[in-house]
């Protein structure tokens, strides 16, 4: 399989087994992930030798989304639209079985209520009358009505920024206020990158430190997906240290449970609040490769 | 006078030669005009003959084909094996109960990979499993069929997806992941390919037979 190289991180995800579930909208029924690699490579840490001359500081972020739970609404046009073709489905298709039942039966009675009915030239068909078509009809319309769906939007909840469960029809962004230099700032959480470790493990740890117990994410893959370049602002530039580079790794929540005790204060935002909180150049950088489709 | 018969005859000779000439050149144009009404030998021996004959020809060109052999049985497509930068053979199976969003929700895939240029060597059905939910009756111990559950399944083989282009795909394929639709992406194995087919218990009762 893939031997790890010493130019590339190692390919882990030679067999890779993903299962994605979309259910109900409740909490528990949301998408599980599982990924299982039968042969898994660790990735080999990079040679960290030649790296050592560099001015830049490296920082890993992640970028954590919570895919739509369900889907958009449609807008005025696509609803005439659905209504049109509903209706003319409708008037082209045929009868089901329960409806030529239910016809049968409507027949039947009415030639039961005739004054020249004759009970024997019906045939034996006993059980037909015990249940009528009619009558299961009803018995489901009744546990329909006694189903209640949970809402779709829901106002008070779409106005929390802190909860995962607003605006389910559309992707969401987590972001965390974050110490930087002087000023706290939003940010995608990020950790700077440490001697040893490949940029993926630092996002991974960047995601740990927004809580304790860390969110359940699943990483789609080994290379980032976005980079933004800090430059110092020329008085504190020294030979060391002339900016930042943070790399962006994308990531997809699991488990939609809500986050205990988080360390920072953090935001779950739509792709429209984004320019509210980020910085216009971090923002520019992060629109590239949040889709928002 | 012998200069004037001269003339004359040369004029003869010059009407007869022109004359000969029309002669054959009526002759030559009823076959151009009504090829249908003359003799069948009169008009091959006029085609064949001509320089032109058989210019239209082109089948002649062609490499020769095996003649086309009655529908062979389905032979499985060799499995593409991983490489370092782009996976093997993958199969993305989408199943769920509602067979429009699940038909539809392949139909997107399909054109996405089209569109992306990622290699679809084969889309196909698996057969629809059928569920009966049956419920105990409040009264008594029967269960009775209260719903029948019907499982459609949809697979989509590819034979080559970039890992770069990996992550963004399956991005924009659970995004617009349909509600009541899952989604699973496996690899392909000869397994995968053997449960397509229903076994024939006759068959290899006959097979185990003669290998005894």
């Amino acid at each position: 399989m893939a031997a790890p190289g010493r130019k590339k991180m190692s390919r882990s995800f030679v067999q890779l087994l993903c299962h994605f579930n979309r259910t109900a909208v409740s909490s528990e029924g949301c998408r599980h992930f599982s990924i299982t690699s039968v042969s898994r490579a660790t990735p080999q840490p990079k040679d960290v030798t030649w790296r050592v001359g560099s001015p830049w500081t490296l920082m890993a972020a992640v970028c954590l989304q919570r895919l739509p739970v369900i889907s958009a609404d449609c807008n005025p046009l696509e609803q005439r639209f659905k209504n049109l073709m509903q209706q003319v489905e409708l008037e082209k298709s045929l009868l089901s079985d329960h409806e030529l039942q239910l016809l049968e039966d409507a027949e039947r009675m009415r030639r039961k209520q005739a004054a020249d009915y004759d009970s024997d030239e019906e045939g034996g068909r006993d059980d037909q009358d015990i249940v009528l078509a009619q009558d299961l009809e009803d018995n489901w319309e009744q546990k329909l009505r006694s189903f209640q769906p949970a809402p779709r939007v829901r106002a008070d909840v779409d106005k929390d920024l802190t909860s995962v469960e607003r605006c389910l029809a559309e992707p969401l962004l987590l972001l965390t206020k974050q110490q930087v230099g002087d000023e706290k700032l939003w940010l995608l959480p990020q950790a700077p990158w440490q001697a040893g470790e490949t940029l993926r493990q630092t996002a991974e740890r960047a995601l740990t430190t927004v809580t304790a117990a860390g969110f359940k994410a699943t990483f789609l893959s080994n290379a980032p997906c976005g980079v933004y370049k800090y430059k110092l602002p020329n008085a504190s530039r020294t030979e060391s240290s002339v900016g930042t580079k943070v790399f962006f790794f994308k990531a997809l929540l699991e488990d939609r449970s809500p986050a205990e005790a988080p360390s920072m204060p953090l935001v779950w935002v739509k792709r429209s609040e984004l320019q509210q909180y980020l910085k216009p150049n971090y923002k520019m950088k992060v629109d590239r490769f949040f889709l928002s489709l | 006078m012998n200069c004037f018969f001269r003339k004359l005859q040369a004029s003869v000779t010059q009407q007869v030669f022109v004359l000969s000439q029309a002669l054959t050149s009526c002759r030559v144009m009823p076959s151009i005009q009504h090829p249908v009404c003359c003799t069948t030998s009169v008009n091959k021996r006029l085609y064949r003959s001509r320089a032109t004959h058989g210019i239209g020809r082109w089948k002649f060109l062609l490499p020769k084909e095996a003649p086309k052999k009655k529908r062979d049985k389905l032979q499985m497509k060799p499995i593409v094996m991983a490489t370092n930068t782009t996976y093997g053979t993958l199969n993305v199976t989408v199943s769920g109960y509602d067979m429009t969003a699940v038909e539809h929700y392949s139909q997107y895939i399909h054109n996405l990979c089209n569109r992306l240029g990622v290699k679809v060597s084969e889309s196909y059905a698996l057969p629809t499993k059928t569920t009966e939910v049956m419920l105990v009756q409040d009264q008594g111990a029967k269960s009775y069929v209260e719903a029948v559950l019907k499982t459609h399944q949809r697979v989509i083989q590819l034979s080559s997806l970039d890992a770069t282009l990996c992550p963004v795909f399956m991005e924009v394929l659970l995004q617009n992941q349909p509600e009541g639709v899952q989604l699973a992406v496996k690899e392909h194995t000869e397994a995968d390919f053997h449960a397509r087919f229903k076994s024939r218990p006759e068959l290899d009762g006959l097979i185990a037979q003669i290998n005894q």
